[in-house]
């Protein structure tokens, strides 16, 4: 395994098989898609950000790299993807053996290049808050203290903007000296951009130009119309802080009946046609925060009328949720525009409801924002998660703006798509696989928005086919990779990050052995995870069970070691050995049992998944357990109901949940109090030690996971049961030991699923 | 009328009416008492010279106005005077020499004169304000008192306390304030009066004499012997003028069971009530309604009311009692629904009342019964105000409430667009309404809200304790809404401060706007959303031509300009609405009880046309300031912004207008909104509105019956009471044509023309309307003439007393500015918007202004009457070393002539020479005589019309002196006939007709 992290650190880069199946059939033959998970902006030390532009291959435009083949005397290099001869141009004449640039020092497969002056000056990061005032007193006071804090935080040159909204959409005009100044948009209402330019009179002064208007400074726009409502926020903390001072419940009566009249949708869609007309194509994220479920205007989710309750997952699996799919639709055309305009939308949602991050996800996702989902504003979750976002520390986010990602193959692999925060640029090439998953058919996506964490999954397809042609060229059995990042680093400068990777392939008979060498269990978990719920999402009567089963069986038999018809014979290598268990964890996890949750959770969850690394979409599916006691250093447990004893405290990394769980007699011992005793200071130890690792899982995770303590036999102790192997329930035979537990649960065990896949595999 | 004061007058054919029958004799109608009065009888020679006014000076009661009175300036006898030499019949201009008989008196001298000043001397003209010069409140804008002085406004503004009195309290408006300036202030009008003064001058209660004064033939005057080429015979010193009058006669409205005929609703007179209502609140075209279709229709004279429900009262008259039915509701008739009133007959020892509407028998209700005198009067009528006065309110009930009474709402707009910023008028409408403020009715009942626009709205949330507002801008202007639920409307005592502070920083806020576009359809839609679920009054300032939003216009003016050669067939499209959705805004406005303002303070064309529809329906009115000079025009639009939301007025009103069996309502005319047929809806109405309500057979009347109007207006005060003001008018019907003539009102028939006009020029072209008009006049001469005159001479012009004046004042309706070829679409526009609401007495200025010269006041006595020497609109008058006034009721126009003596110049104008006077004229106070007395005229005019005057300097020589003398209606004009040449023409016309 340790390899794979190595390759990890270097590039950023992980993939299932770091072999490559040769040919097509080898590839469907593995049964786990050739994928890779690259984390575009992965800090990576002592990668050398080069002043200087890259030089490209004239035929592909893929980049110079440490697998280009140069010819020093000819001053030539060769493209790895397309074989093409570049000329090295007349500033890279000193070039030879002994004096490379930084781009083709083997190390460097990945590097970055920065902007040059002349690409403009820095630009400074636009933020747009539009807070939501459809709520209790309560909330609206959270909220605001948690926005005035976050103004102090801003940075300062960044620019800032204010839309608030309920019934009606208020857009603050924060440059205006003289009285507080907002427009008021009509909630039931869609705003066009046009009419944003238009009725906000961006062109009072000048004549509008007749054609091709998209706005911005350079369509003449000038910046004083646009200080009216982006100020920089050293300009504006007081306005700012002044206007968030009043912020106040939405004034429109609302029957007692009722759901408040919130138009989430249209305040969204004026905010991104705000920027859109102030700066476009330049670095800007909408934070929405929302404290409810819309109610008004084309994105609504649920009726007015309380009688009628919210969508819920079986409602939508039904089609009897009306509103869904208009409001699906309105938020893709948001996400478009979004795209087009390369802004992001972040979601703050916060309410015991549900607001419609199911809806609102594909804007979210495609413009590659944040989503935090919490109870309240006065939660933890949410507070500090908003902090974390402003806060430079050793946690800092490195929120970045407006990327572009694109990706060059050898000619023999194809990208059928990429499940992750991105956006498809429709740009059309060889690259492109016939079959499409996520975001396919380009070679170019959008990132508006991404951070040092985000993470794509990249699926590729094999094109080569078997046959007398592939024996004409053994030489070379590598295939090449490069991803290219362009994006706003939150510097204000551009820069291009270039990661260039080269892997092995193997086909034929005999090749498992060396396909089983390179495969990544793990990354393979976390691909299977994001492919399960994009296909539940967007496969109709897909049945993600059976397919998760029949995936391992088919696996397991084609990897496994056995004679046919012989289970108990079942072997599996230590490089395939841990992947049923994740398989099991996932068929129980929230991305597939998705009827415990509401369609916000399910949609929070998998966005999430969706833009988290291996590692930590691995604690997703397989939460880790670490054991606390007396007897020894604290150590991992398993994962399962056995775990559990009295003398123990259990600390659970769910990945959205951190449990610390005191066994029975920890917790009598707790309550009465010993560890405040100075004999019992070891006790004291014993408590504080699973708090503080709780403590460092969440300082430096985001979103801020929930932190809940709680004792056995507790009610909160369900955070803990729910995600534990039900290897001993309520009728098992064998009873728990004195101090365990038992789980209430009909589901079967690790076991009972092992013993099931071992006879399957077999057949 | 002339009869007895015995019941029944007419019924039997009394000796009294055989004088009618016949082709009248020369004299009156001699009926008996008639004569005396006026004692001489018609031989009695003309008027006598000056003396000739005393036979008829009449007694005591009258005395503080008696005097000499009206008559003075003819001196003269009876009725036509000035024409005719002698009383009653024919004579006048006739066979002699038109000159002769006045030659005794030269026109001027009538004038000159009588002491006419006496009945007010008790009380100096001034004096009402004496507090302050009189001049001052007018002076600057600033002023807090703008219109003369406090006392007018008070009257309303007084505390509620009046009114929740209940049938005791007096009226309504708290008339009594009103009084002190109406009092000195009220001089006769001098323009209009046309009717021989002395009818009305006469005693009261001189029993019987009342009708004699009116001989049945007038005057007629022989104008042209033959054919038309008499014209150097008529005298044209000698035609029919106005007179003025300065006595103040007392009007009793009935006398022994008799309606009275009115005094001229230009004069100045004190109403008695005593069962028909004061003339001011309502007036009817003839004083005797025809008994049949056919003898109104042959009379050729339009039957019709005009209704002033709010008039403003003399200051010496009884206040209108309130009366409190309690929860019952005020007592009407079960079938008709009409109210109780002074008419009812109670029958059946007063078990039942028979109802004077609709004839029908109804059971009086017990609590209300009571015993019938000797007389069949109840015995407590004189007790009950419903039983024995015309105009009476009765305290509302639920069942009249559809809703809480509205409180008084008061939401103002102001354009706030590149151009309105620019010519000031932003600036001085925030300031007119910060100065305003004080005038709004106190109490918390009273709301006000505030909104801008230019190409979007603004409106600004006044409820922030020590906050500054919050604006909040609607930029669809297309599909508006209001921004918030509450606060955009808030009490006046919760935001005083930052209305104030607000409206100070509006001008400086939009300093630099650049919007030039204006979307006034869509902010008064805005702000009629904001006070849908209230309704009130909104006042709305505007500066350019509504170009985008909702409801927005196009500059027609240039395409009409283009249009012209095409021939004028098209023009009067220019002035119908240009546009539906205005007009469908509007009804919406009214049904939720929002009346529309709307002050247009612009320097280019705004089309009238299509805005006024707006405060046409809402029952609102138009405010023109064209072209707005910030210079000038400020203190108008604060004085008519104050005067606006000061005046008595009524809100969500509805009125009904009933009349006896026989008649029907035929339409409803004036601001107003109508949904059903029988009711008109006023979401506002105030002093200064009048509707027209025309009328036609259903049925005939008996001769000697009476026919009775009822007038109901439902509305609620401004302190939020529900009140249902009833008026009464019982008039007796004749089947003799020469009563009708006799009885005829000109005031009001004029006034009905002036509508009939107005109504007129928008549907079909100019050229036709004159006509019509003039035909109408025509018409009405040649049935005279033809059933009434006796004919002496077929060269003779024979015109009726009463309506003799009617040829000079369709004359100068035919060559006002909305009748004239070249006006300005605007300027027409405006002219037929106020026409539609007009009230009699302003609709004489706005056509035949008054006139009087400003050079020589420091020589004429300072009598409290200076604003009766008029003279007559014709350039013959205007001398070059001459300064004039001519004021129309809105606009004053000072006429320069360019030998004026510098001195003269110096004192008036503060400059040395008739070019330094600045153009934009604002009119000083400088410590000399001259000056003096000239603010005193015009703020006395000013008090009189209920209006600022917007002076304009007119100078010889320059466009604005051919301006001036383009008010000259009897002068020969291109395209235009003078006043005698127009007499021929009528004349000759009449004989074709009688040919």
């Amino acid at each position: 395994m340790s390899e794979f992290l190595d390759l990890e650190s270097q590039d950023g880069v992980r993939m299932t098989w770091n072999i490559f199946p040769g040919t097509k059939q080898d590839a469907v033959g593995c049964v786990i898609p050739t994928a890779a998970m690259y984390t575009p902006l992965k800090p990576i030390p002592n990668t050398p950000v080069l002043p200087y532009a890259p030089l490209r291959c004239r035929m592909c435009r893929s980049i110079l790299n440490p697998f280009s083949i140069v010819d020093y005397i000819a001053k030539i290099w060769i493209c790895p993807f397309c074989f093409q001869r570049n000329h090295f141009p007349p500033h890279y004449s000193s070039i030879s053996e002994d004096n490379l640039p930084a781009e083709l020092f083997p190390q460097y497969t990945t590097i970055e290049y920065e902007s040059t002056p002349d690409t403009g000056p820095a630009v400074p990061p636009v933020f747009l808050f539009v807070v939501d005032t459809c709520m209790i007193e309560e909330e609206i006071g959270f909220l605001k203290s948690a926005l005035a804090q976050a103004v102090e935080l801003l940075p300062e040159r960044s620019l800032v903007g204010l839309i608030t909204f309920g019934t009606y959409v208020q857009v603050h005009e924060l440059g205006f000296g003289q009285v507080p100044k907002s427009y008021v948009f009509k909630g039931s209402k869609e705003v066009t951009k046009e009419q944003i330019l238009e009725q906000m009179c961006f062109f009072t002064r000048k004549p509008k130009p007749s054609v091709g208007v998209i706005a911005g400074s350079r369509d003449g726009l000038s910046a004083e119309s646009i200080a009216r409502f982006l100020l920089p926020a050293s300009e504006c903390e007081f306005v700012l802080d002044s206007l968030l001072e009043e912020l106040q419940k939405d004034p429109w009566p609302v029957p007692a009946d009722q759901r408040a009249s919130r138009c989430t949708s249209t305040a969204l869609s004026i905010a991104a046609s705000l920027l859109g007309v102030c700066v476009p194509g330049s670095g800007a994220r909408i934070m929405a925060f929302v404290g409810g479920p819309s109610t008004e205007g084309p994105g609504s989710i649920a009726s007015k009328n309380l009688s009628e309750p919210i969508r819920s997952h079986k409602d939508l699996d039904k089609g009897s949720a009306p509103l869904y799919n208009k409001a699906v639709k309105f938020y893709e055309g948001l996400s478009k525009q979004l795209v087009h305009q390369g802004h992001v939308l972040d979601l703050f949602a916060c309410a015991l409801d549900q607001v419609g991050v199911a809806e609102l996800k594909v804007a979210v996702e495609r413009s590659g924002g944040i989503v935090v989902l919490a109870e309240s504003f006065g939660h933890s979750v949410f507070k500090d998660s908003l902090r974390h976002i402003f806060q430079s520390s050793d946690y800092d986010l490195g929120l970045s703006f407006n990327g572009i990602f694109e990706v060059s193959c050898s000619k023999d692999v194809k990208v059928q798509g990429i499940i992750g925060p991105c956006a498809s640029l429709d740009k059309k090439g060889p690259v492109c696989s016939e079959t499409v998953i996520g975001q396919g058919n380009t070679s170019a996506w959008k990132m508006c928005g991404l951070d040092k964490k985000t993470s794509l999954c990249l699926v590729f397809d094999i094109a080569r086919k078997d046959g007398p042609e592939a024996i004409g060229q053994p030489t070379s059995n590598q295939f090449y990779f490069q991803f290219l990042t362009y994006y706003q680093h939150n510097d204000g400068h551009m820069r291009l990050r270039a990661t260039t990777l080269s892997r092995r392939w193997v086909a034929g008979p005999g090749s498992i052995q060396d396909l089983l060498a390179g495969f990544d269990q793990e990354a393979a978990a976390a691909v299977m995870a994001r492919v399960v719920s994009f296909k539940m999402e967007m496969e109709a009567d897909f049945d993600p069970i059976r397919w998760l089963d029949r995936s391992l069986i088919r696996l397991c038999s084609k990897f496994g070691d056995y004679q046919k018809e012989s289970p108990s014979s079942f072997s599996l290598s230590p490089r395939l050995s841990i992947f049923p268990q994740f398989m099991f964890h996932l068929r129980r996890s929230q991305f597939v049992q998705v009827f415990n949750n509401s369609p916000d959770e399910t949609a929070y969850y998998r966005m999430i998944l969706n833009r988290e690394n291996v590692a930590n979409s691995v604690v997703m599916i397989q939460p880790s357990l670490i054991s606390y006691s007396f007897h020894s250093v604290p150590e991992p447990a398993l994962l399962d109901v056995t775990a559990i004893a009295a003398d123990r405290i259990l600390l659970l990394d769910s990945y959205f949940t951190v449990v610390v769980f005191h066994g029975a007699s920890i917790a009598q011992w707790r309550n009465a109090g010993y560890q405040n005793q100075a004999e019992h200071q070891t006790f004291a130890q014993l408590l504080q030690a699973p708090r503080d690792d709780a403590d460092a899982i969440i300082k430096e995770r985001f979103p801020v996971p929930r932190l809940v303590i709680c004792d056995q036999y507790g009610s909160q102790a369900r955070f803990l049961l729910a995600k534990l192997n039900p290897s001993v329930t309520y009728n098992s035979d064998n009873p728990p030991p004195p101090g365990g537990d038992v789980i209430f649960t009909d589901d079967v065990s690790f076991q009972v699923f092992l013993d099931h896949l071992q006879r399957l595999a077999v057949q | 009328m002339g009869a007895p004061p015995s019941s029944q007058p007419f019924i039997s054919p009394p000796p009294s009416s055989q004088p009618f029958m016949g082709p009248p004799s020369s004299r009156p109608f001699g009926g008996p008492p008639s004569s005396q009065p006026f004692g001489g009888p018609p031989s009695s020679q003309p008027f006598a010279g000056p003396r000739a006014s005393q036979p008829f000076s009449v007694p005591p009661a009258s005395q503080p106005f008696t005097g000499p009175l009206a008559s003075q300036p003819f001196a003269g006898p009876p009725a036509a005077q000035p024409l005719s030499g002698l009383p009653a019949s024919s004579q006048p201009f006739s066979g002699l020499p038109a000159s002769q008989p006045f030659s005794g008196v030269p026109a001027s001298q009538p004038f000159s004169g009588l002491p006419a000043p006496q009945p007010f001397s008790g009380v100096p003209a001034s004096q009402p304000f004496s507090g302050l010069p009189a001049s001052r409140p007018f002076s600057g804008l600033p002023a807090s008192q703008p219109f003369s002085g406090l006392p007018a406004s008070q009257p309303y503004m007084a505390p509620p306390t009046p009114f929740p009195g209940p049938p005791t309290s007096s009226s309504p408006f708290g008339t009594p304030s009103w009084q002190s300036p109406a009092q000195q202030g009220m001089p006769p009008m001098p323009g209009t009066t046309q009717a021989p003064p002395r009818m009305f001058g006469m005693p009261p209660h001189t029993p019987g004499q009342t009708m004699a004064p009116v001989p049945p033939v007038m005057g007629h005057s022989p104008l042209a012997g033959h054919q038309v080429s008499t014209q150097s015979k008529i005298d044209p010193n000698q035609i029919p003028r106005p007179v003025s009058s300065t006595s103040v006669p007392l009007f009793e409205t009935r006398q022994g069971n008799q309606a009275n005929i009115p005094p001229p609703a230009t004069s100045d007179f004190i109403v008695k009530d005593n069962g028909n209502c004061s003339p001011r609140l309502m007036r009817c075209t003839m004083n005797q309604i025809p008994c049949t279709g056919d003898l109104l229709s042959t009379s050729s004279m339009p039957l019709a009311l005009m209704v002033q429900p709010f008039a403003l009262p003399h200051p010496s008259e009884e206040p209108i009692q309130v009366v409190d039915f309690g929860e019952s509701g005020p007592l009407r008739c079960s079938r008709c629904k009409g109210y109780m009133n002074p008419f009812m007959r109670f029958v059946d020892q007063g078990r039942q009342f028979v109802c004077n509407l609709c004839g029908f028998t109804n059971e009086t209700p017990r609590d209300y019964y009571c015993n019938l005198g000797p007389d069949g009067r109840r015995r407590d009528a004189d007790e009950r105000p419903e039983l024995c006065r015309g105009t009476v309110e009765f305290v509302a009930t639920k069942e009249y409430m559809v809703r809480d009474p509205m409180p008084a709402v008061f939401f103002f707009v102001i354009d706030v667009s590149m151009n309105a910023i620019q010519t000031g008028a932003t600036a001085a409408a925030c300031t007119a309404i910060n100065q305003a403020l004080a005038d709004l009715p106190e109490g918390p009942r009273t709301m006000v809200g505030i909104a801008t626009f230019d190409s979007s709205i603004h409106f600004y949330n006044l409820k922030r304790a020590s906050q500054q507002p919050l604006m909040l801008i609607v930029p669809d202007i297309q599909d508006v809404y209001t921004p918030l639920h509450t606060d955009l409307i808030v009490p006046l005592t919760e935001c005083r401060q930052n209305l104030e502070q607000l409206l100070d920083g509006i001008p400086n806020m939009f300093e630099n706007n650049r919007v030039a576009e204006s979307a006034f359809g869509a902010a008064i839609k805005a702000a009629f959303l904001a006070m849908k679920p209230t309704g009130g009054k909104l006042l709305v300032f505007q500066s350019v031509l509504p170009s985008v939003g909702i409801g927005s216009l196009f500059s027609r003016e240039a395409e009409g300009r283009t249009n012209v050669s095409s021939g004028d067939k098209e023009a009067h499209k220019l002035l119908q609405p240009g546009d539906k959705t205005l007009k469908t805004m509007a009804i919406e406005f009214a049904e939720y009880q929002v009346c529309v303002d709307i002050f247009l303070t612009t320097q280019t064309f705004v089309d009238i046309a299509s805005i006024s529809v707006v405060p046409r329906t809402t029952g609102g009115q138009v405010y023109y300031y064209y072209p707005f000079s910030v210079l000038s025009d400020p203190a108008k639009l604060y004085n008519d912004l104050r005067w606006n939301i000061s005046r008595p007025q009524g809100f969500e009103a509805v009125m009904r207008i009933r009349c006896s069996q026989g008649l029907q309502v035929q339409e409803y005319s004036g601001n107003f909104c109508k949904r059903i047929p029988t009711d008109i809806d006023l979401p506002a109405i105030d002093c200064d509105k009048t509707i027209m309500v025309t009328f036609k057979h259903d049925d005939k009347f008996q001769e000697g019956s009476e026919c009775a109007f009822q007038c109901a207006l439902l509305y609620t005060t401004v302190y939020g009471q529900r009140r249902i003001r009833i008026i009464n008018l019982s008039l007796p019907c004749t089947s003799m044509l020469s009563n009708l003539f006799r009885s005829a009102d000109l005031d009001s028939q004029f006034t009905c023309f002036l509508k009939q006009a107005a109504n007129g020029i928008p549907a079909s072209p100019l050229s036709q309307v004159r006509e019509q008009i003039t035909n109408l006049c025509i018409n009405i001469l040649c049935s005279y003439r033809k059933f009434c005159a006796t004919v002496s001479s077929s060269g003779q012009l024979i015109l009726p007393e009463a309506l003799k004046l009617l040829p000079l004042y369709t004359l100068a309706l035919v060559k006002s500015i909305g009748l004239r070829n070249d006006g300005r679409l605007d300027d027409r526009s405006y002219w037929v918007s106020r026409s539609a609401s007009l009230s009699i007495p302003m609709a004489f200025p706005l056509v035949y202004p008054r006139m009087i010269s400003i050079h020589d006041l420091a020589s004429k006595e300072d009598d409290g009457s200076l604003l009766s020497a008029t003279i007559p609109l014709s350039s013959e008058h205007i001398n070059d070393d001459g300064i004039y006034l001519l004021e129309n009721g809105e606009d004053g126009l000072i006429y320069v002539g360019n030998m004026v003596n510098p001195d003269t110049v110096q004192r008036i104008f503060g400059v040395s020479s008739v070019d330094g006077i600045p153009t934009q004229l604002v009119l000083q106070h400088f410590d000399n005589d001259l000056s003096k007395k000239l603010n005193d005229v015009v703020d006395e005019t000013r008090r009189q019309r209920c209006s600022y005057l917007r002076l304009r300097l007119c100078r010889k020589g320059d466009p604005s002196g051919l301006f001036f003398l383009s008010y000259m209606v009897e002068d020969k004009i291109p395209g235009g006939l003078s006043y005698v040449e127009f007499l021929v023409q009528v004349h000759r016309q009449i004989q074709t007709k009688m040919a």
